[in-house]
């Protein structure tokens, strides 16, 4: 090794000796993400993986009738880009979003990293937060992306043809556009709740293929729950039940209760699961790695 | 690894407990009812009955001069009208000068509603026609009114609609069987509709009058009516004569052969 | 107004299940100090080490880092403190340098050039665009010390440094950490070699099953240190035996090894020597066995049966 240790003692420290903001964690996080294939992986999925489906929808001779808009889905690129919104809520969304988020914390004690980030100058809370909105953030960007891909992709290949609604309403083309953009964003709720269930599990099972599979499976135990007859009670508080909120807006009336209610449910969600997620964090005693 | 083992368990757990309260509040009130599946099938169907009607190059009709209007109904009289299912049943009259009603006023609609609100519905195909049409143009077309897919506001008005429609007996029987003792028999049906049928059936076998019998059937049930007078020899058919107190009869006397 | 000490740790217990990781353990450490840390592997060092990073909370007793309290300061506590515990882990899929870069944006920054000179002082300056991935344990354990000069630390701590490092590597380390405690940094090094510690450390706690099994200066454990072992092999062990009491030394036939062990002050091992050659028993081999320092340690912590692994910590974690 190279002799150019100088006297340590007399040397004023290039660091000041003071508390780090979420910022400059954040931009960490934001980086590390950037170095990650499985990030780079889920936004070109979200990006071209439209595309082949709009093709292979688009060319059936049977339109998929058991779903919604699928009996259009065929003929009208407005509703094949609804259609492949009910498919993603089954379980793209979820699954797409814990990529991320269900490996960001779990990750650390894969690589046995804790204590790397734990003994600088940076608090638990912070990195708690800063990887909370990373993994949020990413959920955003994701959802907005396979969002355009799809709209794109659909109107693209399919075309522009008028709606009909699910009040057998007739919607223009321009409006249609709209209101099927709408639909999309109204996905964002839920998503981000999955995203903070991710991160609970990322917490708490330390395990990155636990944080990944575990929230896209129970997302398709809600939704099968939800489909259930009698179950009324429950179904308000089914993150599924956020996912089929678009509805009120393809009919006339429309009605957006639902929407505000599936919002609410996901904060909800939210709540709980950081709060717990973190307090299991700031708690535990890190003893590997 | 033992905590993932943990998560498996606590997540099955979930489940399984999630699983339970669904069952244990089984009655909890359901957002699907008659009143908002009677305010939203009339109009979806009148908006596509128009798309289907301006496909042909039909002018002049408009979902509000249709009047539509619907009573539905779930599993029959024993079963409550509310929840999801495959069970549903609406009978639906309205206003096209170039397709009058049936005599019992109404089609009957199939429909099935999910839990989320939406439904599936297939329209009768003697009043609205098959799965493809002409166009204007001569051209094959989806019928947009044949079968198609809506959804309510699953917080929207629950006041009822009011509308009722009769039930419409139906004779189900293709030829009569004598009973052991030689008298007529005859199997009818009541369909879907307010209150039932119940009146009197009256029946000849040729000139020889084999007397009447009242009847009373609930809604999407069956009878079989056997009339007090044996059958004269010979006779090779009946005719029913129905004078209805509830619900609809056919309205001119049915003949049915006599089997054997 | 006198300096607070680098480390004040009191009466700091660490209990999983029936298990006293750390039990009662009391360590000071003055500025300036190099102090050792001593103790076979799960002797608890490493858990004590922890708990001085705020990374394991312990049951009871204090920590003070310059004055500072986890309780009171937080992370603030960790003002001047750096080091690594057990292996020092990195991000694979990034390149050292980045892995710096990221370490000091949790630090709040570094000044220009001081990443590029960190990693000159660890000879990794070649290596430092590659990934961590790809990285040798040396080069991973240089970056670890690279990663914790960062800092500028007042205190250093130093979990095993030259753990796993070959022969060559572990002469770099030492040399390493030599020169950044005559420095003048305040050293916290623990170890399982005496030898590493008695180089370079003014005072040293020996813990073994937990707790401190001796407590002083390296003045004060040479002074309890046993008389030192040698190996000897003659052509007349027996006579080499008999000739043994009129020298102030004990030798016994080694029955596992064969030939003999003497053990007794280094003069009377040398007077026994050249009475054993005047008395024409021919002299084969003289190796000295083990170290005064390395006896007495092994003496202290002989005793294994609380050995601990840290896997072993973590499922204890799990199923408490």
């Amino acid at each position: 090794m190279t002799a150019t240790i100088e006297t340590f003692a007399g040397r004023r420290p290039h660091v000041q000796p003071r508390r780090v903001g979420t910022g400059a964690v954040l931009r960490w996080e934001l980086r590390k993400l950037a170095h990650q294939w499985r990030a780079k992986a889920v936004l070109l999925a979200a990006l071209v993986g439209p595309i082949p489906v709009v093709f292979v929808i688009h060319g059936q001779s049977r339109p998929p009738k058991d779903s919604l808009f699928g009996r259009f889905a065929t003929e009208n690129g407005f509703a094949l880009a609804l259609l492949i919104l009910g498919f993603a809520a089954q379980w793209a969304l979820p699954l797409l979003t814990s990529i991320v988020a269900g490996d960001i914390f779990a990750s650390e004690d894969q690589h046995g990293t804790w204590k790397t980030v734990l003994t600088r100058s940076t608090s638990r809370g912070r990195i708690f937060w800063a990887k909370t909105l990373t993994a949020a953030l990413f959920a955003v960007v994701t959802l907005a992306v396979l969002a355009a891909s799809t709209i794109a992709s659909s109107v693209l290949i399919v075309g522009r043809q008028p709606l009909t609604g699910l009040s057998g309403q007739q919607i223009a083309p321009s409006h249609a556009l709209a209101l099927v953009t709408a639909s999309w964003a109204s996905m964002l709720p839920g998503m981000l709740a999955f995203t903070c269930l991710a991160i609970l599990i990322s917490v708490w099972s330390r395990n990155p293929a636990a944080g990944i599979a575990a929230p896209a499976v129970i997302g398709m135990v809600m939704q099968l729950v939800g489909a259930l007859g009698g179950v009324e009670p429950i179904r308000p508080f089914l993150l599924s039940t956020g996912f089929e909120a678009w509805h009120g807006l393809l009919t006339a009336p429309r009605f957006t209760q639902p929407i505000l209610e599936g919002a609410v449910t996901s904060a909800g969600w939210c709540v709980v699961t950081l709060a717990i997620a973190y307090l299991t964090l700031r708690r535990r005693d890190i003893t590997g790695g | 690894m033992r905590r993932t083992l943990i998560s498996v368990f606590l997540a099955i757990v979930a489940v399984v407990a999630v699983g339970a309260a669904a069952f244990a509040l089984d009655s909890g009130p359901s957002s699907i009812t008659k009143a908002r599946i009677e305010r939203s099938l009339p109009a979806t169907f009148a908006n596509l009955y128009v798309q289907r009607a301006a496909l042909q190059g039909r002018t002049g009709l408009t979902p509000a001069s249709l009047h539509a209007k619907t009573m539905c109904d779930k599993g029959g009289a024993a079963s409550p009208d509310v929840g999801a299912g495959s069970d549903w049943n609406c009978l639906m009259s309205w206003t096209d000068p170039e397709v009058p009603m049936p005599p019992e006023g109404y089609g009957k609609f199939e429909l099935q509603v999910h839990s989320n609100g939406c439904y599936t519905a297939g329209a009768p195909s003697k009043l609205v026609g098959f799965q493809t049409i002409t166009d204007k143009k001569g051209r094959t077309v989806n019928n947009p009114a044949y079968e198609f897919d809506g959804c309510f506001d699953p917080q929207g008005d629950n006041t009822p609609t009011g509308v009722v429609f009769p039930s419409l007996l139906t004779v189900t029987s293709t030829t009569v069987q004598p009973t052991a003792d030689h008298k007529a028999a005859v199997q009818i049906s009541c369909g879907t509709g307010h209150g039932g049928c119940t009146g009197t059936v009256s029946a000849t076998a040729g000139d020889v009058p084999l007397g009447s019998t009242t009847y009373a059937v609930k809604e999407e049930q069956t009878a079989t009516l056997t009339l007090p007078t044996a059958l004269p020899a010979g006779a090779t058919d009946v005719t029913f004569t129905f004078t209805s107190k509830t619900g609809v009869v056919p309205p001119k006397p049915s003949t049915i052969p006599l089997q054997g | 107004m006198t300096e607070a000490l680098a480390v004040d740790a009191q009466g700091v217990t660490k209990t999983y299940g029936s298990l006293r990781a750390v039990d009662d353990i009391t360590i000071r450490v003055a500025p300036g100090e190099v102090y050792g840390v001593l103790g076979p592997n799960g002797a608890g060092k490493t858990t004590f080490l922890r708990m001085l990073f705020g990374l394991i909370r312990p049951d009871s007793g204090t920590i003070r880092i310059f004055g500072n309290t986890w309780q009171d300061a937080g992370v603030g506590a960790l003002a001047g403190v750096a080091g690594f515990i057990e292996s020092p882990r990195f991000y694979p899929y990034l390149t050292g340098r980045q892995n710096l870069e990221g370490l000091a944006l949790l630090d709040g920054g570094t000044t220009p050039g001081r990443i590029d000179e960190v990693l000159a002082m660890v000879d990794l300056s070649d290596r430092a665009d590659r990934k961590v991935g790809g990285y040798s344990y040396g080069m991973k354990q240089r970056l670890g010390v690279a990663a914790s000069l960062l800092r500028d630390p007042r205190l250093l701590v130093l979990d095993e440094p030259a753990n796993g490092l070959d022969p060559a590597g572990i002469r770099d380390m030492r040399a390493l950490v030599k020169r950044l405690a005559a420095s003048g940094l305040t050293v916290l090094l623990s170890s399982h070699h005496m030898d590493e510690v008695e180089e370079i450390c003014d005072n040293v706690t020996i813990m073994r099953r937990g707790s401190v099994a001796f407590h002083g200066t390296i003045a004060e454990l040479r002074a309890m240190a046993p008389d030192p072992g040698h190996a000897l092999r003659t052509s007349n062990d027996t006579a080499a035996v008999r000739l043994a009491e009129n020298h102030g030394v004990r030798v016994e036939i080694d029955d596992a090894e064969g030939g003999l062990t003497v053990t007794g002050p280094q003069q009377a091992v040398s007077a026994y020597v050249a009475a054993l050659v005047a008395a024409g028993i021919e002299l084969r081999a003289l190796t000295p066995t083990q170290t005064p320092l390395e006896a007495l340690f092994f003496m202290l912590t002989d005793d294994e049966t609380g050995r601990m692994e840290p896997q072993d910590l973590d499922e204890m974690e799990a199923a408490g």
